[in-house]
């Protein structure tokens, strides 16, 4: 293998890529898909409240709220500023702790507390800042709370929608990129006769496959990364989901490296995407649907990828916890690559 | 003694069962031009894709450069040019990234892509995308990415074909160049004024064999009939015309009987084409 070679061609790829739809479909679609699922189902118009504080005593409560995940902190130097920010909702609410609060709350004294709440926040917002304010006030007077309250979960417990469908969308994310952008890219070169042009150059055959492979492998954690960027759902571990990632991407893009040697024709080749489209989208339905018996999810080829995804990024697991997954991936990688050469070696005089 | 650049023994190549080259065995010379003529399925194209590594022979071989035949060659692909009948170039890119792309691939790290397109014509479009091209402008552009590493040999598939008459001898005009700086050229075409004005040397091919091979004047020869075609006043004031063959006994003494009639018009040569040779040596016709 000629690296100089394969970096040419990837280069080329590069460049026509940018200029092709179906190329451009791939990259923007899992972006788009996610974007979608966010706004119906995700927090893009559910934000965290809010709260700015202006604090001139170095107060608890501050420090109490910074480590708070579901409030969005700010600390404001003035008043003034506070309020502006509220008004111009850059802010759900302000607080005002002025020096000494916390002195005078613990002495038992009543000093006076400024919450602004901002007109067009929403009330569910105002209502957490409220309570949370309130909350940490008496915590800070050490107070005990004037009622005991029960936590009573209601429906089915388990995950919200919204994480559920992490499976599904960075499955299309490694699918649209992983599979589609070597298999397209295959099938193009063949259908205009390129691939023979390319063959009849120093370059080998397998520097072309590895060079689509390469570009549909970065592509594939690219966009998969993006995807679990976007939905929050990178977890504890971002290295070890990288590492997942790499590993789904490896799988997916051997899928549509044999899917591109196989197909002659895109009409072939789109057929082909129709009939496995099923058989690699079926694990990522168990994961919508958790009360199915999921053993036989793992009876499908992408489960493997999938499962270490969700469990380290979803569920916070370790790498280590879901090495026999990677291992499975992995075999079929090797597997599908061994393949490769003796499916391809006919692609040569076609 | 000069070594051929080209030297080809026995190959066979079939499709299943249809046996598509039946073992032809022929030589090209530095500098020469070999024309492949022969009608459409006649085996042209399968012949070139063997010896270019697309196809594996399933019998015979030989050599290129002293490269053996049917294997994946890397170090003899640096030295030979293809030019295929068909236009596979990269439309989304422009003639220079077309040319620049396959240089890279060749490890030609400063490649003279514009002097090459000045010199087939499309200097002026070298930015322009090769969508917008036209198939002259296509052919063009494929015959100078033939050329982008200065090969020894040149491999062209119906370069020509399908053009109109002024590209086509443009085309014609620097194969011949190529050829007189020294590559060895398989021209493969069923074009016979093109094989005749071209190639040094014609191989004719059907059914996947090699019927004749020779420089086109002794093919014409060999195998054509001196003749000369007269045109007679008749007693009734009618024009006829009449074929007499100067190989037979007779033919002579009737164009000498001819030449003092005060009824002969006109008298014309008639010159055996490679078509008509072919047409004789094979029974089909060079065209479909």
């Amino acid at each position: 293998m000629n690296l100089k070679r394969i970096w040419s061609i990837l280069r080329k790829d590069l460049l026509t890529g940018s200029r092709s739809t179906v190329f451009l479909f791939a990259v923007i679609m899992p972006l788009v898909l996610t974007f979608i699922f966010q706004v119906v189902f995700g927090t893009l118009f559910n934000p965290k409240p809010r709260l700015g504080i202006v604090d001139k005593g170095e107060s608890a409560i501050t420090a109490s709220v910074r480590e708070m995940e579901g409030i969005a902190l700010t600390l404001i130097g003035d008043a003034g500023e506070l309020k502006r920010k509220v008004e111009e909702n850059d802010l759900d609410a302000g607080l005002v702790l002025p020096a000494g609060f916390d002195e005078a709350v613990r002495a038992g004294s009543k000093p006076l507390l400024q919450l602004y709440i901002g007109g067009e926040s929403l009330a569910s917002n105002r209502l957490i800042i409220a309570i949370t304010a309130l909350d940490q006030v008496r915590e800070l007077e050490g107070a005990a709370a004037p009622v005991e309250v029960k936590t009573i979960t209601l429906g089915e417990p388990g995950l919200p929608l919204s994480l559920r469908l992490v499976p599904l969308l960075v499955f299309y994310a490694l699918v649209m990129a992983g599979v589609w952008i070597p298999a397209a890219g295959l099938v193009e070169e063949k259908e205009k006769g390129t691939l023979t042009a390319l063959l009849v150059t120093p370059v080998r055959l397998s520097e072309v496959l590895a060079a689509k492979g390469i570009l549909g492998f970065f592509f594939s954690v690219a966009l998969a990364a993006a995807t679990l960027l976007l939905n929050r759902a990178v977890g504890p571990q971002p290295l070890a989901l990288l590492a997942v990632i790499s590993v789904a991407a490896v799988l997916n893009c051997m899928i549509g490296l044999l899917m591109g040697v196989i197909s002659k024709t895109a009409v072939a080749f789109f057929s082909l995407i129709k009939g496995a489209g099923i058989f690699l989208f079926a694990p990522v339905i168990f994961y919508l649907f958790p009360h199915w018996p999921q053993w036989i999810a793992k009876l499908f080829p992408l489960y493997w990828i999938i499962e270490p995804i969700w469990q380290v990024s979803v569920m916070g697991r370790p790498l280590g916890a879901v090495w026999p997954e990677l291992a499975v991936a992995l075999a079929l990688s090797l597997a599908l690559a061994l393949l490769l050469p003796a499916l391809s070696r006919r692609m040569k005089g076609a | 003694m000069t070594m051929p650049a080209i030297s080809v023994k026995n190959l066979s190549y079939s499709y299943g069962k249809l046996q598509a080259v039946k073992k032809i065995s022929f030589e090209i010379f530095p500098g020469e031009i070999l024309g492949f003529l022969g009608p459409n399925g006649a085996g042209k194209t399968t012949t070139l894709k063997a010896l270019i590594g697309l196809l594996k022979p399933e019998g015979g071989g030989g050599q290129i450069l002293g490269h053996a035949i049917g294997r994946d060659d890397p170090a003899l692909r640096t030295r030979i040019g293809v030019c295929f009948e068909e236009k596979n170039l990269y439309l989304e890119m422009s003639a220079l990234e077309n040319l620049n792309f396959h240089a890279a691939l060749y490890g030609i790290r400063k490649p003279d892509s514009m002097a090459l397109l000045q010199r087939v014509g499309l200097g002026d479009r070298a930015g322009d995308r090769v969508a917008n091209f036209s198939k002259g402008m296509r052919q063009r552009l494929m015959i100078s990415r033939a050329f982008i590493n200065q090969p020894a040999v040149l491999f062209l598939d119906e370069p020509t074909g399908g053009l109109d008459p002024v590209t086509a001898a443009v085309i014609r005009r620097l194969i011949r160049e190529e050829a007189d700086s020294g590559a060895a050229i398989l021209l493969t075409t069923h074009n016979m004024m093109e094989a005749d004005q071209l190639s040094d040397r014609v191989a004719f091919i059907n059914e996947g064999e090699i019927v004749a091979l020779d420089s086109a004047e002794n093919l014409k020869l060999k195998y054509g009939r001196r003749a000369v075609r007269v045109r007679l006043r008749g007693g009734d004031g009618e024009i006829r015309e009449e074929l007499i063959p100067l190989d037979t006994k007779e033919g002579p003494g009737r164009l000498a009987e001819l030449a003092s009639s005060p009824d002969l018009l006109t008298i014309h040569t008639e010159e055996a084409t490679l078509e008509s040779i072919f047409i004789q040596l094979t029974g089909r016709r060079l065209a479909g």
